[in-house]
């Protein structure tokens, strides 16, 4: 395995998607400000979980003052990270590493923006280069989310109340482009509906379930409607 | 140990078992086995839920933003991304300028 790809990865996660990405950890730091936990936390959530959507999940929870438990909260957050599940399934055979051993270093990488970046580019990398390519994006991207995240915490307190709901405005807004930029395959959009029309469920239900529960009644809804109608 | 913290070790936790049971499961199940579907419409639901609820009823500094004004930074934001072949960037600065041209105007 040679190493020679770390540095074409490093320079392509320096790029456009990468800007977009440190603006939402720069908007995490905000939101872990205006929740009032520290700025530790924020970066350790950030290089911890490295899911955005699941830490937003726990910072929301922690500014209602975990009324519904510490554990519905880690299972909303989970549930909206699911997604690396399938993204690691689909993401290994693009790798093509010899071993899944040599995989293991690149496993905490794999988040929406490195995937989708290497699902673009790895196809064109030679295949012993995958891996290095993956680490030079992944670590770095990392990198940039903690340190953005730590930016963020601390611009947040300088901020006056109007610019900080500007910043807090980032992150439903990044995720409501990336869900938009899905809604012409069947399977996304169908989920993305049934999920924005299941949230009404937060009018019945107390907030810290509420999520969760729209979730899986809209995953599942949208799971079995495609089912029915025999489309992926 | 505070409430953050254990949530914090937890999804983190939980998080890189789902990432390696990815890994360990990707020889033998492809994209479209149904429990794989499941996981991502349940996760794409929940985003979506997320992001209904944070942009309709936030909380915090956000929720002092007019309503009015957070859907048209939404419209503006899809609108520009799905006109501009999804190029993020560009679209999340014109849906951001958009929620707060029209914040200053109500």
């Amino acid at each position: 395995m040679t190493s020679n790809a770390f540095l074409p990865g490093l320079r392509e996660a320096l790029g456009a998607p990468g800007i977009a990405m440190a603006a939402t950890f720069l908007a995490f730091g905000a939101a872990v400000q205006e929740a009032g936990l520290s700025p530790g936390w924020a970066v350790l959530a950030c290089w911890g979980i490295y899911g955005m959507p699941g830490q937003l999940v726990l910072v929301q929870a922690a500014g209602a003052g975990w009324t519904g438990g510490v554990g519905i909260a880690v299972l909303g957050a989970v549930a909206v990270n699911a997604r690396f599940l399938p993204m690691a399934v689909s993401i290994t055979p693009v790798l093509s590493a010899r071993s899944r051993w040599r995989l293991l270093p690149a496993v905490p990488f794999i988040a929406v923006t490195p995937w989708a970046a290497a699902m673009r580019a790895l196809p064109a990398v030679d295949r012993p280069d995958r891996v290095p390519w993956f680490l030079g994006f992944g670590l770095t991207s990392w990198m940039v989310a903690g340190f953005a995240s730590l930016a963020g915490f601390h611009l947040a307190g300088a901020l006056g109340p109007e610019a900080r709901a500007g910043l807090l405005f980032v992150n439903p807004l990044y995720y409501a482009l990336l869900l938009a930029a899905d809604l012409d395959r069947p399977a996304p959009r169908r989920a993305v509906l049934c999920g924005a029309a299941a949230a009404a469920l937060a009018w019945l239900l107390p907030a810290s379930v509420a999520l969760l529960a729209a979730g899986l009644v809209g995953g599942t809804a949208a799971f079995l409607i495609g089912r029915r109608h025999g489309a992926g | 140990m505070a409430p953050a913290d254990l949530a914090l070790i937890l999804t983190a936790a939980a998080c890189l078992a789902l990432r390696l049971a990815g890994v360990w499961l990707a020889g033998g199940l492809t994209t479209d086995h149904p429990v794989i579907a499941w996981a991502t419409a349940v996760a794409q639901a929940t985003l979506a839920a997320f992001v209904t609820l944070a942009i309709v009823a936030p909380a915090g500094a956000l929720a002092e933003v007019p309503l009015a004004a957070r859907l048209a930074g939404l419209a503006v934001g899809v609108a520009a991304c799905l006109a501009m072949r999804r190029r993020l960037l560009p679209a999340l600065v014109a849906g951001l300028a958009a929620m707060l041209v029209v914040r200053a105007m109500l």
